[in-house]
């Protein structure tokens, strides 16, 4: 608890619960639009936390931790719960907490609660699903359940939002009381060496209770807050008194569900008929051997057409909005280099990221009310023989299709893979999938390789294919190369099937896309202004002397005035700060076919490739003074712009060319923030380096081959 | 918990549609996480069905559904 004298008190709150236990349902429901997500110290894995308005003079911040099944935790985003909810001085340790358990599964839902009951935390179980209890006809003793269990007890549907009031008051009673742990028998009590062992970790460290002494004797090797010291001294009490922790573990977790099964039992009656009928049959379908995975194939493929065919329309009006703002702001605002910086630099950088919200908003959209309803879990059922084959985990699955928007969120998703080879292979592998920033790359350059429209929906196909078998290569390579004693295992819960809850989609969907308005934004906003100014200045007298030899050149020509300006600003872009730095690096590129504009251009993509159209637009658009109606950001102008590129004659964008550009989009890794996710995932910049090393490598030598076969 | 002999019962090896009762696990490691997800000796268990190319267990146990890995499924001890 914080406390000054100027301010009102204020709490940390705990959402805790299960996996599947409609914890996320209920943090929407309490928390509406004022929540944010954070991380926690150290790791990626996100932290969503909102106010939550109780009585008056409390406030409180409520933390959604992940879901977690035990405080023994078998992946990373469990562990953030054990390490968070040991250390006693982290910013996130809370004053209380709110369990969330399922009540048609209380029997299996209460085990995490037992241990939090046991670490000392004030509780308050919630008991979901109030919709579906009554629905069963299930009876609840919710007094005699209060008493036994020695916390509150509210039931509450995430669904429809019942019980929260009744919620809010007991939380805020909970917080008011001067002793909020009633003094109740702990549901594990130390035995033989587990006492003394946490004997000597209360030795080391200051303050905590025998449950919480045990725990960290538990995992002593991995607590991120323990001292070198600490670590040594309660390490080595662990291996010298013959503490057997997995043997331990077991032992405890049994007594435990024979200590709460009795209470439940005795407390909850519910009726025989289970309605479980409906999941029982589609997955009778849905998951069957031979029609499972011709469903999966055919879903994804609608998901993939339903981007195309419903992002168009809203697209269209993003871009033709943005070219009308950047005409009515040529119009409105005195020529110089001000207004030339907001509209071809600003507007033209940020036009390229904004056309892609309709997409991404769409791809999470289908992928959330997916993971709501229950269908991922089964994917990941389906395709776990296949994927150990490539060295991953069913659960890769989800993240492989995740990063068809974009490989940040699908890389954060791996941390419910628990082992380390799998889940590092998956992160690896990740960003070799067509995610939606290279989508405007390949719309601008399709077109050059392949004419009619049929033709171009293939090579779409093709491409997204190429860098799904890029990454199931790659993740061979590495399966073959890494090793590992660490034993993998599935054991992935099956959710019943569920309608999804829409507030829950929508607010999914609005946190990826502002994630990727703001993270994109930045990164593109700064290389746009710095591109312009690399492309519209040079070294003293260079821009005049260009000037210059293009005017003799256009004499010489006997060149029309329009001609004259073109060959100006041409002549003027190559003597620019950027052209200079473009044509340094062509020779590296040449090879693949690309001339130092196209280098510029995918320079400037190492840092995102929703920059490539943003940098072509910039450089192509500062072409040319005279075309005051065409719209620099659309992308059949910039089509245009690029078709009507010729040196000596021929077509700078030919076939060979494009499809080699094309080539080095899907395998190459460009994108700083994946890198920066990469290193905080894999905690070490070797991962990023090798990825980087690896992908680009494959781009290079892909772009090649494929240049000086078409060529 | 009992030990688990070789000569015992698995789950890996029901026919789709056979239902049993948990007697072990085969080691501490795979019975550490079964239990924390509620796969407890003691507990009703049925192959519901088999993932394609040999791999995925679709089980249920006490009215809750699982995908396991053919390991996890080798190391419960049924009766």
């Amino acid at each position: 608890m914080k406390e000054s004298p100027e301010k009102p008190v204020s709490y940390t709150i705990a959402l805790l619960g299960n996996p599947n236990s409609g914890k996320s349902s209920l943090f929407n429901l309490l928390t509406g639009l004022r929540q944010k997500t954070g991380n926690f110290p150290g790791v990626t894995v996100d932290k969503k936390i909102g106010a939550l308005p109780l009585d008056a003079g409390q406030q409180a911040v409520l933390i959604d931790f992940p879901g977690a099944y035990s405080l023994y935790p078998n992946a990373q985003d469990e562990r953030i719960v054990v390490q968070t909810l040991l250390d006693v001085n982290s910013p996130n340790y809370p004053d209380a907490a709110i369990y969330v358990a399922d009540t048609t599964k209380l029997e299996k839902h209460l085990l995490l609660f037992s241990q939090l009951k046991d670490l000392g935390i004030p509780l308050l179980l919630a008991l979901n699903m109030a919709d579906v209890v009554e629905e069963e006809g299930i009876e609840i003793n919710t007094a005699q359940l209060e008493r036994q269990l020695g916390a509150p007890v509210v039931l509450i549907s995430g669904r429809s939002g019942a019980g929260l009031e009744t919620l809010r008051t007991k939380l805020s009673e909970l917080l008011a009381q001067p002793n909020p742990v009633p003094e109740t028998k702990p549901f594990h009590t130390l035995q033989g060496v587990e006492l003394k062992v946490a004997g000597v970790v209360k030795s080391v460290l200051a303050g905590v209770n025998d449950y919480q002494a045990l725990l960290v004797a538990h995992h002593c090797q991995w607590l991120p807050f323990l001292s070198d010291h600490q670590r040594f001294v309660i390490g080595n009490a662990v291996a010298e008194s013959g503490f057997q922790s997995l043997h331990l573990q077991v032992n405890e977790t049994m007594r435990r569900y024979d200590r709460f099964t009795p209470i439940v039992r005795n407390n909850l009656r519910a009726p025989d008929t289970k309605t479980d009928g409906l999941t029982a049959n589609l997955d009778r379908v849905l998951t069957n051997r031979f029609v499972g995975p011709i469903i999966f194939l055919s879903v994804m493929l609608l998901v993939f057409w339903s981007i195309f065919k419903w992002a168009e329309t809203p697209m269209g009006w993003i871009e033709s909005g943005i070219g009308a703002l950047s005409e009515t702001l040529k119009t409105a605002l005195p020529a110089g280099w001000l207004t030339d910086l907001l509209t071809d630099g600003i507007l033209a950088g940020l036009a390229g990221i904004i056309v892609f919200v309709p997409q991404i908003a769409i791809l999470f959209l289908l992928i959330s009310i997916l993971e709501e309803v229950g269908y991922m879990a089964r994917a990941a059922f389906l395709f776990d023989r296949l994927m150990q084959f490539f060295g991953l985990n069913g659960r890769s699955v989800v993240a492989l299709i995740s990063s068809g928007a974009c490989a940040i969120p699908a890389i954060m998703s791996t941390r419910t893979i628990g082992n380390w080879k799998e889940r590092l292979i998956t992160i690896m592998v990740t960003p070799f999938i067509s995610c939606s920033a290279r989508l405007p790359v390949y719309i601008v350059l399709v077109g050059f390789v392949v004419a009619d429209p049929e033709s171009q929906a293939l090579a779409f196909m093709g491409l997204y294919l190429l860098g799904i078998v890029g990454a199931l290569v790659a993740a061979l390579v590495f399966k073959l190369v890494l090793k590992t004693g660490e034993s993998s295992f599935l054991l992935l819960e099956l959710p019943p099937y569920r309608l999804p809850v829409l507030r829950n989609v929508g607010f999914t969907v609005w946190e990826k896309v502002k994630t990727f308005l703001l993270e994109a934004g930045k990164v593109i906003l700064l290389l746009s202004i710095i591109l312009w100014a690399l492309a519209s200045y040079s070294f003293p007298g260079k821009m005049g002397a260009a000037e210059a030899q293009a005017r003799t050149e256009a004499i010489s020509i006997a060149a029309d005035s329009l001609t004259t300006e073109d060959l100006i600003a041409e002549r003027q872009l190559e003597a620019s700060f950027a052209g200079q730095l473009g044509k340094a690096i062509e020779p590296a590129f040449r090879p693949l076919g690309f001339d130092w504009k196209m280098s510029l251009g995918i320079l400037s993509s190492f840092a995102a490739r929703e920059v490539f159209v943003g940098t072509m637009s910039i450089i192509y658009g500062l072409k040319s003074k005279s075309d005051a109606d065409a719209e620099a950001e659309d992308y059949p102008y910039l089509r245009e712009r690029l078709q009507a590129e010729t040196r000596n004659g021929e077509m700078v964008y030919n076939r060979a060319t494009a499809a080699s550009l094309l080539i080095f989009y899907v395998f190459a890794m460009m994108c700083m923030s994946t890198l920066a996710v990469v290193k905080r995932e894999t905690k070490s910049w070797k991962w990023p380096i090798i990825q980087f090393v690896f992908m680009t490598g494959t781009a290079y030598v892909a772009s090649l081959v494929v240049y000086q076969l078409l060529n | 918990m009992t030990a688990a002999l070789l000569s015992d019962k698995r789950l890996a090896s029901l026919p789709e549609g056979e239902k049993g009762i948990i007697k072990a696990f085969c080691d501490d490691s795979a019975g550490s996480k079964l239990v924390s997800v509620g796969i407890l000796p003691g507990s009703f268990v049925e192959l519901v069905r088999k993932a394609p190319l040999g791999g995925g267990w679709y089980v249920k146990v006490d009215g809750q559904t699982f995908a396991l890995r053919q390991e996890e499924a080798t190391c419960i001890v049924i009766e």
